[in-house]
This record gives C-alpha cells, sequence and structure tokens, in this order.
C-alpha cells in the first residue's frame, strides 16, 4: 500500500490533517486505534482560555500574537498565529459542509458553562451552546431551568447550580431545577438509573419520543425562558430534533458538557470522519503502528498490528497519537519514551518533577508539557538529533504547551494538523 | 457550652478505641468516643491488612506470636465479612539463610501455630505465581483482615447499644478536677462547635497521637514512631499471604485483599514533629516492588495503583535504632499508679490483630474504676453482619433481579447487612463505582448508618474510588448523592470532592508513572479541564458570555 501521507492517529488533529491533505487532491489514510479524546472532550473548541497568570483571555489571536514572540517552543509559535487563524476557519468550513452548526464570538472568546457549573472561555461551540439568541438570554438575565433526566447518574444539577449562581454573572439569575422521566423508553436489559449520555442520546434520537419530551420539558422548565440539559440531545439527529424540541417548546434548549462520553465531541468526530471518507480518504479503523524503517534519514514504511509485515509505504508521514492517555507517550519508573519510533522526547527527570503537589494546581502539571521534541515544521529529531523531514507531530503528541492550563487543547490539534498538511502538500505537489 | 454525660471517655477512633467502646457497650457502660478525623483513618487503616497467623513474630517475639494466633482464631468467629481465610506461606528464596527456616518451625511449635512444612510444588499449586526458585515453603494459617469494615463493624454494634461517637473532632483539652481526670472539651471540625464531654474514666486510645493527649492531661509519654510504606498493586496477583522467609526486614510480604494486592512494609524511624504528613522516598518504592518481585516475578509487569505508609505507634524504649526490633506488645497504663492522675487510662503498642485482646484489658480496668463487675464477651459476640457463615447462594437468590456481581460486593463488605442495604428499586442498585462495584443503596446506608461525614469517609466504608480509576467518575456521583440525600449542602459537596481527588492524589504521586500516569492525566482532564473543579472558588469574571 502506497500513500501520499499515512497520518497515525484518528483524533482530532489526525483528522484536521487528513481532511486538508485529501482535499487538496493527495490520496490520504488514516490509521486509528480507536476512540479518540474527543470522546472525552467538551465538543467546544478551545484556542487559548487563560494567560501564563491564569487569567482568563478574552482576545485570543491579539493574545497569541504577543505570546508566541516569548514562546517560540509552543506549537503555535511553529504555526505562526495566521496559520492557527487560517485553520480555525478552515475546520469550520469543513464542518459547515457536513451541516455541523460552529459559532464564534468573532475574534473573542466566549464561555460555555461546565457540569460543575463554572465558565470555560472558549473560541467555538456547537449551535446548543453558544449562538447569538443564547447569549442574548444570557446578557438579558433570563430565568434559566436546569432539566436532568431522572436517574442519569452523570450530571448533579445541584453542584452545578450553586457554583453557577456564585459566579457575578449569574447572580441575579433565577435558576429552577425539573427532571424528565422516562421509564419505558430505551434499552429494556439496562436499569435506566445506570443510564449513560449515549444511552439518552439515543432517546433523543428518537422523533416519536419527542413530543412527550417536549410536554415534559414545558411542564418542568416553567415559565424558565431557557433550558439547560447536560449534553445528550441526540448524536445522529441533534440538529433537527434540538430545532424541533425548541419550536415545541417555545423555549432555548442548551447543552452542558457533562461526564464522558462526550456527545458533543461525538458529533464533531462523526463529522469530521464523515467528511474524511466523502473527500475519499482512507480510514484504516482498529489497527495500530507497530514501527517502521527509515531509509536515508527518512520514513520508508511503516507495519501494523492487523497488516503484519505488510509494509505502509507513504511520501509523508503524520505522527498524531495524542499523549498519555491515548498512548502517543508511554512512561515507566525511568523515564518517558515515544513507543512506535522511540523519537527524541521532551521531559524533566528525576520523576518526582513530573508532576505538582496539588493535584488541582493552579499551575497544572508538567508531565502535560511533555512530548515529541521538533523543529518549527513539525519534523521530529532522529537519534543524532537530526530532523526526520517526512515525518511530522501533531497535537497532544506535541511538548511545551499545556491544553489544561491554556485552554488549548482542541486550538493545538487544529492548528498543527493544518499546519502539517500545509507542508505536506507543498512537498508532495 | 454543650455538656455531654457519660460514664467512659474514649479517645482514638483507631482499631482500639472501637474495639473499646464495643466491649464497654456490651457490658451495658455508657461511652463516647471522639475522634479526631474518621474512624480507621489513622494507624489501624494505613498497614498491610494481614490476618497475622504469629508465624512472623515467632523467632523474635514468642509473646506477640501467641497473642497473634489467639486472636487470629477469635477473629476468624466474630469478624467472618472482615476476614478472607487464605491462609499463608513462607517461602525460602535462594538468596536467604536456609537456617531461619528450622528455626521458624521450632518457634512457631513453641507458639503453637500450625506450621507444615509443603514441597516447592504444592506451594506453587497454592500460590502459582509464586517465584520458582524458592527453595522451600511452610504453610501457616495467615489471612487478610480489612480494618476499615473491622472498625466500623464495632462502632456500628456499639451504636446500636447505645454507644455514642464523634468523629472530625479534636480533644482540645482534657478537663481535671485536682488530681481527678473528669472529662475533655472538643472542637468539632464539621460544625465548628465545642462542647464538653464528662465522665468518670477517660481512655487515651490514640495511638502515636497519644503523646499529645498525655500532655494535655499533663503527664509524659513519649512515643517512638516508626514509618511503614506500602505499596497497592492493581490486581490482585496472590491467594494466599506470601512471606519472605528470613529475619524480618523490608519488602517481605505479599498480601492479598478485596481486588488488589499489597507489598509490604519499610521500617524508618521518623520524628514526632512528622507523623501528620508523612512523604514516601523513591527509594521506599523501588525496595518494596524490588523485594515483592522476587517472591513474585511478575509483579514487575502489573500496574502499581498507589503507595501509602503509616505510623507504627511503639511507646520508646531505650537502644533500639530502626523500631523493628522493639516489641510490639500492648502496653496498658493507669495513670493513678504511675502517675497519681486518677479516672485516666492510657492504652498503646500492639497491633491491629491485637485490638480485641487490647479493648478487653483496657475494659476491664475501666470496669474496675467503676467497680462494674460486667465480663468480656468480645470473644464470642460475632460483629453485626458476621453473625452466620457466609451464604453467597442464599442472598442472590434473595435478591433475584439485581445482577449478582452488585449482591456479592455488597455482601463481601456488609456481611449479613446487605438485607438492610440492598433491595428490588432499581435506583438502589443502580451502580455508582463499577471498579468497586458499589451500589447507590450502599453509599446511601453508609452515608446514613455508617458515620460518613465526606467522600473519604465513605471511601473507608465502601470502597468506593479504590479500584483501578481511583475514583474518576465515581467521586463525581457520589458528590451529587451527599447533595441529593440532603446530608450535605451542594457547596459542601463540591468541597469534599476536591478533598478526595486531593486525597488521592497523595497515593498515586509517588508511583505516577505507566498506566497511573494515564489515568491521572485522564482524571485531571475530566475535572480540571472539563469541569473547571479549580476554579471554583475564583471570584465571577465581569464580562458578558
Amino acid at each position: 500500500m502506497n500513500y501520499d501521507c499515512l497520518i497515525v492517529g484518528g483524533g482530532f488533529s489526525g483528522l484536521t490533517c487528513g481532511i486538508r491533505c485529501q482535499g487538496a487532491g493527495l490520496s490520504t489514510a488514516i490509521i486509528s486505534a480507536g476512540m479518540s479524546a474527543l470522546h472525552f472532550s467538551s465538543g467546544s473548541i478551545d484556542l487559548v482560555g487563560y494567560d501564563h497568570e491564569r487569567k482568563i483571555v478574552y482576545r485570543p489571536f491579539e493574545y497569541l500574537e504577543k505570546f508566541t514572540g516569548a514562546a517560540p517552543d509552543h506549537p503555535y509559535a511553529h504555526c505562526g498565529v495566521e496559520t492557527v487563524r487560517e485553520s480555525l476557519f478552515f475546520l469550520k468550513d469543513v464542518l459547515a459542509a457536513e451541516e455541523m452548526e460552529i459559532h464564534n464570538n468573532g475574534d473573542e472568546n466566549h464561555f460555555h458553562v461546565t457540569g460543575m457549573g463554572t465558565l470555560k472561555p472558549t473560541f467555538f461551540s456547537q449551535r446548543s451552546v453558544f449562538n447569538s439568541a443564547i447569549s442574548q438570554a444570557f446578557a438579558r438575565k433570563a430565568k434559566i431551568a436546569v432539566l436532568n433526566f431522572e436517574g442519569y447518574r452523570d450530571f448533579y444539577p445541584e453542584l452545578a447550580i450553586t457554583n453557577l449562581l456564585n459566579n457575578s454573572l449569574f447572580r441575579d439569575v433565577e435558576i429552577s431545577t425539573g427532571k424528565l422521566v422516562f421509564p419505558d423508553y430505551g434499552d429494556p436489559q439496562k436499569n435506566p438509573f445506570e443510564y449513560r449520555s449515549i444511552d439518552v442520546a439515543r432517546i433523543f434520537d428518537t422523533i416519536q419520543y419527542l413530543d412527550e419530551i417536549a410536554e415534559q420539558i414545558k411542564r418542568e422548565a416553567g415559565d424558565a425562558e431557557f433550558v439547560a440539559m447536560p449534553a445528550f440531545i441526540g448524536i445522529q439527529n441533534y440538529k433537527k430534533h434540538h430545532q424541533i424540541l425548541q419550536m415545541l417548546t417555545g423555549k432555548l434548549i442548551y447543552e452542558i458538557p457533562a461526564l464522558p462520553p462526550s456527545i458533543l465531541g461525538m458529533r464533531l468526530d462523526d463529522a469530521l470522519k464523515s467528511r474524511f471518507a466523502e473527500l475519499g480518504g482512507v480510514l484504516i479503523a482498529g489497527d495500530m503502528v507497530k514501527g517502521g524503517d527509515f531509509r536515508g534519514g527518512l520514513l520508508d514504511h511503516v507495519h501494523t498490528q492487523n497488516y503484519g509485515t505488510a509494509r505502509l509505504r507513504a511520501k509523508a508521514f503524520v505522527l498524531s497519537t495524542g499523549s498519555f492517555f491515548s498512548g502517543g507517550l508511554v512512561s515507566d519508573a525511568r523515564g518517558i519514551r515515544e513507543p512506535i519510533f522511540d523519537l527524541r522526547v521532551s521531559a524533566t527527570s528525576p520523576r518526582s518533577t513530573w508532576h505538582s503537589p496539588q493535584f488541582l494546581d493552579r499551575k497544572g502539571h508538567p508531565f502535560l508539557e511533555f512530548g515529541v521534541e521538533t523543529n518549527g515544521r513539525l519534523n521530529p529529531l532522529d537519534a543524532g538529533g537530526n530532523p526526520v523531514e517526512n515525518i511530522f507531530c501533531t497535537g497532544a503528541l506535541l511538548p511545551h504547551y499545556n491544553p489544561i492550563r491554556e485552554g488549548s487543547g482542541g486550538g493545538v490539534a487544529v492548528a498543527t494538523g493544518f499546519h502539517a498538511a500545509n507542508q505536506i502538500i507543498k512537498a508532495c505537489g | 457550652m454543650k455538656r455531654i454525660e457519660t460514664d467512659v471517655i474514649i479517645i482514638g477512633g483507631g482499631a482500639t478505641g472501637c474495639g473499646t467502646l464495643r466491649d464497654l457497650a456490651l457490658r451495658g457502660i455508657k461511652a463516647v468516643l471522639i475522634e479526631k478525623n474518621d474512624i480507621a483513618s489513622g494507624t489501624t487503616g494505613r498497614n498491610h491488612g494481614l490476618l497475622h497467623s504469629g508465624a512472623r513474630y515467632a523467632v523474635n517475639d514468642l509473646e506477640s506470636a501467641m497473642e497473634c494466633i489467639a486472636e487470629n482464631r477469635i477473629l476468624k468467629k466474630i469478624a467472618r465479612h472482615c476476614i478472607e481465610d487464605t491462609g499463608g506461606l513462607f517461602v525460602t528464596l535462594p538468596e536467604d539463610d536456609p537456617g531461619y527456616h528450622q528455626k521458624l518451625v521450632e518457634h512457631c511449635r513453641y507458639a503453637r501455630i500450625d506450621c507444615e512444612e509443603i514441597s516447592i510444588g504444592k506451594a506453587l499449586r497454592i500460590e502459582p505465581n509464586l517465584n520458582p526458585a524458592a527453595l522451600s515453603a511452610l504453610r501457616v494459617p495467615d489471612g487478610t483482615i480489612d480494618p476499615f469494615r473491622l472498625v466500623s463493624s464495632n462502632v456500628l454494634d456499639a451504636q446500636e447499644r447505645g454507644a455514642r461517637i464523634f468523629t472530625h473532632t479534636f480533644v482540645t483539652a482534657v478537663i481535671q478536677e485536682g488530681s481527678r481526670v473528669t472529662g475533655v472539651r472538643c472542637h468539632d471540625t464539621g460544625t465548628r462547635e465545642d462542647f464538653e464531654v464528662y465522665g468518670q474514666v477517660v481512655i487515651n486510645a490514640s495511638g502515636v497521637w497519644g503523646q499529645r493527649i498525655c500532655a494535655l492531661a499533663g503527664v509524659e509519654l513519649k512515643m517512638f514512631p516508626s514509618k511503614g510504606a506500602m505499596v497497592i498493586i492493581d490486581y490482585r496477583i496472590n491467594n494466599v499471604v506470601v512471606n519472605r522467609c528470613r529475619v524480618p526486614s523490608d519488602g517481605d510480604i505479599i498480601v492479598p485483599g478485596d481486588t488488589v494486592s499489597l507489598i509490604g512494609t519499610t521500617s524508618k524511624k521518623i520524628d514526632y514533629s512528622q507523623i501528620e504528613e508523612l512523604s514516601i522516598d523513591d527509594s521506599e518504592i523501588e525496595v518494596l516492588l524490588a523485594d515483592g518481585e522476587k517472591l513474585i516475578p511478575n509483579i514487575s509487569r502489573t500496574r502499581v495503583l498507589r503507595a501509602y505508609s503509616g505510623v507504627r505507634p511503639l511507646i520508646a524504649v531505650s537502644g533500639d535504632v530502626d523500631g523493628r526490633e522493639i516489641s510490639r506488645g500492648i502496653v496498658l497504663i493507669d495513670h493513678a499508679a504511675r502517675d497519681g492522675v486518677e479516672g485516666f487510662i492510657t492504652i498503646a503498642g500492639g497491633k491491629l490483630m491485637t485490638y480485641r485482646l487490647m479493648a478487653q484489658m483496657t475494659t476491664d480496668l475501666a470496669c474496675k474504676k467503676l467497680d462494674s463487675s460486667r465480663k468480656c464477651s468480645t470473644h464470642r459476640e460475632p460483629l453485626p453482619g458476621s453473625e452466620l457463615k457466609s451464604m453467597p447462594g442464599k442472598h442472590i437468590k434473595f435478591f433475584s433481579g439485581i445482577p449478582q456481581s452488585v449482591v456479592g460486593s455488597t455482601l463481601y463488605r456488609h456481611g449479613e447487612r446487605v438485607r438492610q442495604i440492598l433491595s428490588l428499586s432499581k435506583r438502589n442498585y443502580a451502580l455508582i463505582c463499577e471498579c468497586e462495584m458499589v451500589c447507590e443503596g450502599e453509599v446511601e446506608y453508609a452515608i446514613r448508618h455508617l458515620n460518613v461525614k465526606d467522600l473519604v469517609d465513605l471511601r473507608r466504608r465502601t470502597r468506593i474510588g479504590m479500584g483501578p480509576c481511583q475514583g474518576e467518575l465515581c467521586s463525581y456521583r457520589a458528590a451529587g448523592l451527599f447533595a441529593r440525600l440532603n446530608v450535605a449542602t451542594s457547596a459542601e459537596s463540591n468541597g469534599m470532592l476536591v478533598d478526595f481527588l486531593e486525597e488521592r492524589w497523595k497515593g498515586m504521586k509517588p508511583i505516577l508513572w505507566g498506566d497511573g500516569l494515564r489515568e491521572a492525566e485522564f482524571t485531571h482532564w475530566i475535572y480540571q479541564g472539563l469541569f473547571g473543579l479549580g476554579d471554583v472558588n475564583l471570584p465571577g469574571e465581569e464580562e458578558s458570555l
């Protein structure tokens, strides 16, 4: 098998890169081991939410212009702020082609409400999380009803509302609670008190239940103009059903990302995979790259678990294998390693420096900033310290940024995936 | 200030204090127990959970060995649901002194501990993961004991017989009238209220913290704290307790317990000022894993789940350097005789295995002071939940409709009390913690009946958050249940969640690599990335959405 571009890792970054390459006419394949971090994400796309003092960033591009100058190793610095911007709006168009509406607040961040009732700055959100009607309703302090599905264990409105009311933005807002009860729906083999987001989403995906759901929403929400629910309003039919429910109830319906699996993230994953397939890309699912051979300082081919000794060749390879959680980096008691090619990693030692003393430390944890060392083109370095010019590393595999502390995980995934694709397109063209 | 009158006041909610509370209650004597944190949160809950046969002490400390085997037999009857009668092995490895084996056999004979010499082949059949290079093996009646369940059952029984307990409550002063101790002043850290308890006898059962209590009573007592570190392996890799057959030293035992196995222990003298914040050094972890691997080689390929340490509450005797050679004997002090302070008793030393005997000795002395002739019955009265031999089939049939795994896990943790915990309501048996199979009904029962004030307490009663994921999803759910059951405000629930995650973090930090690091990244992502839990107390932002 021979491709122009072979991408290892089918997460947010790999898919963005794949869509860009395939869309530019390169024959592209993505090897994906399974679920990606998108399944655990908020479903909004954070660009940069906090500065180095963890103060909220309101104008992310302005901030990045200054910040990248002072942090030359940061992935955004490798991409350049213009490419970061271009990549995000490229993604917005890609999702629009899949009829997924993504909203941004011009060049500014907006906030989304978390399951704990805190507010997170983010750049792009799905329609049910941010749009002009929602921001107007928030601005005029419309009454909110937080509704939950009876028995859904992964969201407790009580905890969220307390924290929300502590925020000055919500201090004068009236917030009520209520619950939806559908004992007869769903899988009879399953205890309805053990439903996860996905089980509830299946109910919302079913059109014949919508009238009943709408009735219950109206009853439970009372005179609240605004209804907030955990993000479980469907996966396949979410767009249409969200609209129908808003129409039937006459209320604005807002989704709060809850514990994984993330329905909002799965919608993004579905849309990106669908786009990649429509463009003619090849998705090799359920397989893992085990290694590869180098020739003349370049990666010649890789081999995978399922293909055995068969060689998968490409002109360019992209490594979007994620951080520790996704297996892109591994560790033992002695150190950190990149497991496929043993590429040079940036990490600290000894082990006691990998973490902060507190779990919820405001400085975040150093291990989140470990990753594969690259040059500005995102090429990793071989044992001799020379860049491997046909491998590009993207997303959470990269070092020198802290996705959680900065609120930058989604943006770095998209921007570096796009930046890598641009260079591959140029090299292949 | 609120004032409570009772007969006996116990300070310290470890095994000894709670055992004494129960002994007093069984003898019909009114008692109040004060614990500064949670029951079993000190040394009691920070050991390897070995139900000693006494063999470990037989060579060096025959008296302790004989106490252990006697209590071993009693506990197997009264605390069935807290115990697994796994049996244990002592194995000699090629680098060990082969003479110790024979010495141990002889000393076990003196102590009347059943000690059977078995072939390596038989030892490997009993414990297939054992190092096949072992030279010889002995079989002894070791087992495992869950200290949390044991202590909670003692308290439950005592409370059902009228005893009272205040957890998360500090003793701030010992009240004296002349040369007599008459009570204690307390501060409840939850309600932030001060109150006084008066009684005729005050028992200091606060273990290593007893030095401080004695000081409050104007009496000198010098503790000799010795730290012991342990690591938890994320699978139950052995069926039986595996001991190294050599002079006691670091890393010489692997104890299975519930869903995990534990490698114990190190021993290191520490300064008294360090007893609150115990740290674990990388060198201790290395020693434990290296020695553990010698006994059971596949430990090197198994995930390490946590590391933790406890303080041995030994009372100082001169001439000992590392705290291991010291007798772990029971020290019962009548301060009237020793210091001329009437109405004040200190019970210290000993070990988890002898908690009941220590409670009996203490209660006997208290009874003498109270002129009561009631006799001890704790050696024959089963603890609540342990009344009958476990018959899982019977309960599974009774609760048909509830997944067997849920019935089995609840039964395993609460014995016969399972009947008061589970019901056929779907909400009742819905799982909150999938790793340890803890359902909503068990959480509610623990919160309502087992003196649970926060998520960390709940973990000790139910094992919630103790499994492979270390509370990734269940801690949020359980925090939500505190609010939903109206036993905590939402703000308190949020606070508990932070405290719980920070408490779990303490045990994860020392072993943060491999899958442990992966799990930590994920949990950090959920609670900080997705929930912004660390930002809960941030002042509100003054901008529009």
